[in-house]
């Protein structure tokens, strides 16, 4: 069987757009394969929210991030992006990240030139590190992975800091040192996406927040403009987060969830988005004679 | 409680002297020994738990797992080492929580830089004082139990020279750490010097051939110090011992001839505290089920 990082790396390079939502636990990635998607992508903001039920603020771990990182590459067979964050460090952490990431089963990641840890939740805005320090911090990436199809992600986070100039610098310098694909966050219109699509020849990613300070465009404008990849990173989070705020206000309220059964999946639905089927076919193959004293009933 | 009985050690007239640990075991042995407290070494607890050296590649959540298996595993209080709080003021927050959490009774966080912007960079890079401070204010406020205590570190001697690591001192002092850890004092003047400046309990660190001198419990009370770490030790004895063993393995074939460099299987059984857990096995199990 193809490895997964090598169906990934083919799907980076094809003509046609990837798709790519964005997952925060093992239940919404086998939701997204399920759905049809060829990849996932899982984002350090859902997971922050996921795990820790706190905002995207540094809180999170290397561990608590690659365990949720393994969890999903478990629980499917699809091609999953990690999110590094900042590398969690210097380079010799990019190293490490990327070592626990390939070992998690991830298939690709991507590094972030922001700085970190950031030093005071009071300054607006985000810092970025000097560019020959993530160039060091890709190289570093790049050295580590083992499998050469893992992919490695430069972003970019200066557009908002230093203006579009710096972030093309930035991504064109990250991707001479050697970056499969490149991710300029936060263009601030379509014309500014065109341009860098025009200017950089590595697979782009766009990234598609719900009412962030990106355009949000069709899966067929990006492709038109020549991205290879387009991920949704909050959308899910922000759509569960909604679903359960309306569902508790209505239990709350109204002391049953009588009326909230629209709002939710059926039992037997949900048995089979989280795999009941296959488990009890599997189960079958150990059966043994003593299972034959027990009804059908208590084995459920 | 733990946590009391620090500060009751802290009021106490004697030297709190408290070895390092890297592991449960380490720190078992620690308490075995008889000494009050235990230190846990972010040193040693990277070679243990990464096989790496002390450069900032352990993370909050490995600390955290040795916190919480010394301190489950022991009866006496645990200074743990929470290196510069692995971030910023919000990190300082969730890692003095986790800490006192997973079952430490002080933490100890430091000045230094994190991450090295570059490892080429021999020696180290400092936070500025304010924010420090910051960090500190930060500490104090997180924590949950007031007995909780927090050690501020400063590695500023190496780095700005003895006077302005001083003034850093008095300025964590008055931010509201409980005991002062002026790492690396050249000589027992400059020791003399930190205890009559300070008014908070000091910590003298006594790492073999480091910068400061060795100097006895005794010396150290009367210098003014109140609790003596010895982080490595520990660490560098298992080290010594364990490649002695290997390399006596390699050379004789058969690790007969180091019989005396180990505890024996009845020992280290008791150490470990077998017959107790048996005895706790035993009795939940009544009648007919009991084997003895």
């Amino acid at each position: 069987m193809e490895r997964k990082t090598t169906v990934l790396k083919r799907l980076l390079h094809a003509p046609k757009l990837l798709v790519v939502p964005g997952v925060y636990d093992a239940l919404s990635a086998k939701i997204a394969e399920q759905a049809g998607f060829q990849g996932a992508i899982m984002g350090g903001y859902s997971v922050s929210a996921s795990v820790l039920g706190e905002p995207d603020v540094g809180y999170l771990t290397m561990n608590e991030m690659l365990y949720s990182l393994k969890r999903i590459c478990d629980a499917t067979t699809i091609p999953i992006f990690a999110d590094g964050d900042t590398g969690y460090g210097n380079a010799m952490n990019v190293r490490r990240v990327v070592r626990e990431a390939e070992q998690a089963g991830a298939s690709a990641i991507f590094f972030e030139d922001q700085e970190w840890p950031k030093r005071c939740g009071h300054m607006e805005g985000k810092r970025v590190i000097p560019l020959e320090e993530h160039v060091m911090k890709i190289k570093a990436a790049i050295e580590a992975r083992t499998d050469p199809d893992f992919i490695i992600m430069a972003r970019t986070d200066a557009r908002s800091v230093n203006g579009l100039d710096d972030a093309l610098r930035r991504a064109k310098a990250y991707s001479e040192a050697g970056a499969d694909a490149l991710f300029i966050e936060a263009p601030q219109s379509a014309a500014e996406m065109k341009l860098i699509a025009q200017v950089l020849d590595k697979p782009l990613m766009a990234n598609m927040v719900e009412k962030g300070k990106t355009p949000l465009l069709s899966a067929d404008e990006l492709e038109q403009m020549g991205y290879a990849l387009v991920v949704y990173p909050v959308s899910a989070v922000y759509a569960v987060a909604k679903t359960l705020s309306e569902l508790f206000r209505q239990l709350k309220q109204e002391g049953t969830t009588q009326n909230c059964l629209g709002r939710m999946i059926p039992f037997a639905e949900f048995n089979t988005i989280i795999g009941l089927p296959e488990y009890n076919e599997t189960q079958k193959r150990y059966a043994h004679s003593s299972c034959k004293q027990l009804g059908a009933k208590e084995r459920l | 409680m733990k946590n009391q009985k620090l500060r009751r050690l802290l009021a106490a007239p004697e030297l709190i002297v408290a070895p390092g640990a890297y592991d449960a075991w380490s720190a078992r042995l620690v308490e075995f020994s008889g000494f009050p407290v235990i230190y846990m070494t972010g040193y040693g607890v990277s070679a243990s738990t990464l096989g790496q050296p002390d450069i900032g590649l352990i993370t909050m959540s490995e600390m955290i797992a040795q916190v919480r298996n010394i301190s489950a595993c022991t009866s006496i209080p645990l200074i743990a080492d929470g290196d510069t709080g692995y971030g910023g003021i919000l990190n300082v927050v969730r890692t003095v929580a986790e800490y006192e959490t997973a079952g430490a009774s002080a933490i100890q966080l430091e000045d230094q830089l994190f991450p090295k912007r570059c490892g080429h960079m021999e020696g180290k890079q400092l936070i500025p004082q304010a924010e420090m401070i910051s960090k500190i204010k930060a500490a104090v406020h997180a924590r949950k139990d007031p007995d909780f205590v927090i050690i501020a570190r400063t590695d500023a001697r190496a780095v700005e020279g003895f006077p302005s690591a001083l003034s850093r001192a008095q300025a964590y002092a008055d931010a509201g750490a409980d005991v002062i850890f002026f790492e690396a004092p050249q000589s027992v003047d400059e020791m003399r010097d930190v205890a009559k400046t300070i008014a908070k309990p000091l910590l003298a660190n006594m790492v073999e051939k480091g910068k400061t001198p060795l100097l006895t419990g005794k010396e150290l009370t009367a210098l003014g110090f109140k609790i003596a770490i010895y982080p490595v030790s520990a660490l560098y004895a298992a080290t010594k011992n364990v490649l002695a063993l290997l390399a006596s393995l390699k050379e004789q074939d058969t690790t007969a001839g180091f019989a005396d460099g180990m505890v024996s299987f009845p020992q280290f059984n008791e150490l470990v505290g077998v017959d107790k857990a048996r005895a706790l096995e035993s009795s939940f199990v009544e009648g007919d089920e009991k084997r003895q």
